[in-house]
């Protein structure tokens, strides 16, 4: 492993009064289990490991440089506005909130379950359809207690509020909320204790914590795993997201109780737009980053008639529209007068864009080279970021945090050091080769939809028809994207 | 064969590194034995350090240094013995779930007999059911490791959580009342190194509460070649027919258990074995039937 490095974390406020660099001036508290960061990730292992009793009398504490009360979801928040970023949970990870005692905590009026997934390839038009009917063969009709629903769109707000709450419930974490990290280095060797394989933590708050295991929930620019010296490799893929919460004409094409999710491949990224409750919507484009900053000057009813645009017109078209400066809706208008489209298998007319939820982020590749280091182990964000095209990022927080909750529960009951990197390493063999193979699938997809012509386009889109009419395989593929 | 070469690897690996000391040594084997531990566990230390019996010495703390550093380095040589450690708490687990008239108490008294580095006495000090774990070696450099390692775990260090003792099992005195008697006795991977298996295995039964288990490890082919040689002459020679050479090459488990009822030892189910086996990229896996031919656990409990 290489060495570790003492980190002097940038945001460390010179208003403060400067601190003795070695932690040895004031003895630290002592914790098991120190986690960086509340996010989803951070919430859910922390949750996982309150709830089981195995690993509920472990000092746990947590860090988090935001304000956790002021971030959560107002109880009586209205349903008629929606936050901008939204995950799509899969069954598996809501299973995992089940078993940890979350979900029953969550704002149910405000998630939006999911039946129907329409994929299509914007060049060629193959489409392919995901439902688990379709998806089962006719000698074998699905069983009316299987499930039906394929994911659940929720705001991360809304996660994050549901674990905190059922956090709260549990109690025995302290939390160090609007608190940052300014250092982390090693501990020393003392007479009496030897705790030079520690990480000590001293934060803005003037408390020094020393971490039997030091998790790194803080995101894509983890200092946590910088201290530990693990390098994260990857790309920027000169792409960005743009998201927005959408007002439709109507609930859906299948009503209520039928939602449908709606993603089509463009040369320049996909455009998906994933169903809220009642007649909203969630927009995640993926486009370049000139595209971007232009969809997010634009006036409402332009933006709204250019998402529209994005699910019917061909990449010609569209290539037109983002250079005019403004008048998309008139010009939109008057084009759909003059082709046919099959409105059936469309999303609904986007009418209204909610103020204030238009934003870009820009979009990457990332993953750390390992996920454990002596006493640390890394989650969520700050091991993997990936492409948001499979909606897969949140879902593989969760999965990591569960398995890190399993690891450390199993390294209990055997008396193990939960900090040892021999007790870690079945968290770290157990999840990243799987999360690798997600990066892997959802990077070769962007690639893949990337091009405009030429045989690729006649192969891929032979393979969303072969396998749209291969229910076996549909089933797999599916089964994967619920994490089932 | 494949399972026979690994147990073979894993002896190597017990013999050189876990417990090098179980004997009653004389002075003189003692020497010899850290000799070898010096010569497999670190390549750059100096041999002669080893000898040198000055805790100043300069190249004695380096080689100190370098052995602990292995000892626990999760890569290093005694990689096969941390992963095989839960499976003993596993194992203990399932002879302490046996129901009995008498249970034993909440918290639990552990002595780890040949604890070496402390890979199982630091673990089990970690329990939540344990009240104390007293761990034994009569080498006073692998003791050395032990203590510098508990260093780094605030919890082994509450007062009378977990006791090392620079002592053999003949050294160690035996309590007067019953009740100050150990719940648990471990012996793990020793009882192939130890030169007299029965009476050593009548010391340590001597620390065992009653209604305790006495718990071990150890590899059948290995236990095998001790057996014939030594308790098969004194102890079984009443149960196996004289003149069975075959038969003796294969002495196993069975020849403990047996040794065991005549010691009056196990009834009433108060007798566990469980057969494992080392598979590259798996790790250790537990094989029904694995103690009549590789490594196994073996337990036994006194009566109450």
């Amino acid at each position: 492993m290489s060495p570790r490095l003492p980190l002097r974390v940038q945001w460390a406020r010179s208003s403060l009064p400067r601190r003795f660099a070695s932690s040895s001036a004031t003895s630290p508290e002592i914790y098991d289990v120190v986690c960086v960061g509340g996010g989803p990730a951070g919430l859910s292992l922390l949750t996982g490991l309150r709830a089981s009793a195995v690993t509920s009398n472990l000092k746990i504490a947590l860090i988090e440089g935001q304000d956790l009360q002021k971030n959560r979801l107002p109880q009586d928040a209205q349903l008629d506005r929606f936050s901008n970023r939204c995950s799509s949970l899969t069954p598996a990870s809501v299973k995992n909130l089940q078993e940890i005692g979350a979900w029953s905590h969550a704002n149910i009026a405000r998630i939006q379950p999911y039946q129907e997934m329409q994929v299509w390839d914007g060049v060629s038009d193959a489409r392919i359809s995901f439902d688990w009917d379709s998806a089962r063969s006719m000698l074998f009709p699905r069983k009316p207690t299987q499930p039906t629903t394929i994911a659940y769109m929720i705001e991360n707000v809304n996660t994050t509020t549901t674990l905190l709450d059922r956090l709260t419930e549990l109690g025995g974490v302290d939390i160090l909320s609007s608190t940052k990290v300014d250092t982390i280095e090693l501990g020393q060797n003392t007479e009496e204790l030897d705790l030079s394989s520690w990480p000590i933590l001293t934060l803005s708050n003037g408390r020094t914590l020393a971490a039997r295991l030091l998790v790194g929930a803080d995101g894509a620019n983890s200092p946590v795993r910088t201290f530990a010296g693990i390098p994260s490799r990857g790309f920027d893929y000169n792409r960005h997201g743009v998201v927005a919460t959408l007002r439709l004409e109507g609930p859906g094409r299948g009503g209520l109780d039928h939602k449908i999710a709606y993603q089509r491949f463009l040369p320049t990224g996909p455009i998906a737009m994933l169903p809220l409750p009642g007649n909203l919507s969630s927009l995640v484009w993926s486009t370049t980053p000139d595209r971007a900053t232009k969809l997010k000057s634009l006036s409402p009813p332009d933006f709204s008639a250019m998402i529209n645009a994005g699910f019917r017109l061909s990449p010609t078209d569209l290539d037109y529209l983002h250079t005019l400066p403004s008048g998309q809706a008139d010009e939109i208008a008057w084009r759909e007068k003059h082709m046919q489209v099959n409105e059936s298998s469309l999303p609904m007319k986007v009418i209204d864009i909610q103020p204030g939820t238009v934003a870009s982020f820009p979009l990457k590749m990332r993953h750390a080279d390992t996920y454990t280091g002596d006493r640390v182990a890394l989650v969520g964000d700050a091991a993997h970021t990936i492409h948001p095209l499979a909606g897969q990022g949140l879902n593989q927080g969760q999965g990591d945090a569960a398995a890190l909750a399993r690891t450390i529960k199993s390294a209990v009951e055997t008396g193990q050091d939960i900090g040892s990197l021999l007790a870690l390493e079945q968290y770290n063999s157990e999840r990243y080769a799987e999360n690798n193979a997600m990066l892997g699938v959802c990077d070769k997809l962007h690639r893949l939809y990337s091009i405009e012509s030429g045989p690729i386009v006649g192969l891929r889109s032979f393979g969303l028809r072969a396998v749209d009419s291969l229910s076996p395989l549909k089933s797999f593929f599916m089964g994967r994207a619920a994490g089932v | 064969m494949a399972s026979r070469s690994s147990s073979r690897a894993v002896h190597a690996f017990n013999r050189a590194f876990e417990q090098t000391s179980q004997r009653p040594l004389s002075k003189r084997q003692e020497t010899a034995s850290i000799t070898a531990l010096t010569i497999r566990c670190s390549s750059t230390a100096s041999q002669s350090s080893a000898h040198s019996q000055s805790s100043v010495d300069p190249s004695e703390v380096s080689h100190f240094n370098n052995l602990a550093e292995s000892w626990w380095d999760p890569h290093g040589p005694s990689r096969l013995l941390h992963l095989m450690n839960p499976l003993r708490h596993t194992f203990i687990s399932r002879c302490l779930s046996t129901p009995f008239r008498s249970p034993l108490p909440q918290k639990l008294q552990y002595l780890d007999v040949g604890c070496g580095g402390g890979i199982f006495a630091e673990s089990a000090a970690r329990l939540p059911s344990t009240k104390s774990v007293t761990a034994i070696d009569p080498t006073p450099e692998v003791l050395k490791i032990a203590e510098a390692h508990r260093k780094r775990d605030p919890t082994l260090l509450q007062p009378g959580r977990l006791t090392y003792l620079n002592k053999s099992i003949e050294e160690l005195s035996i309590p007067g009342a019953e009740k100050a008697k150990y719940d648990v006795v471990s012996l793990f991977e020793v009882l192939e190194h130890v030169s007299t298996p029965s009476s050593f295995l009548e010391q340590l039964m001597q620390h065992v509460k009653p209604g305790g288990w006495l718990v071990l490890s150890t590899i059948a082919r290995t236990w095998t070649s001790w057996m014939v040689t030594n308790v098969m002459a004194e102890d079984v020679f009443g149960i196996v027919p004289k003149g069975t050479h075959e038969w003796s090459k294969y002495v196993n488990e069975e020849e403990l258990r047996e040794w065991f009822v005549k010691k009056g030892w196990g009834s009433d189910g108060g007798m566990k074995v469980m057969g494992v086996v080392y598979v590259p990229g798996m790790g250790w896996k537990e094989v029904p039937g694995g103690e009549g031919w590789g490594n196994y656990f073996f337990g036994v409990r006194k009566s109450a």
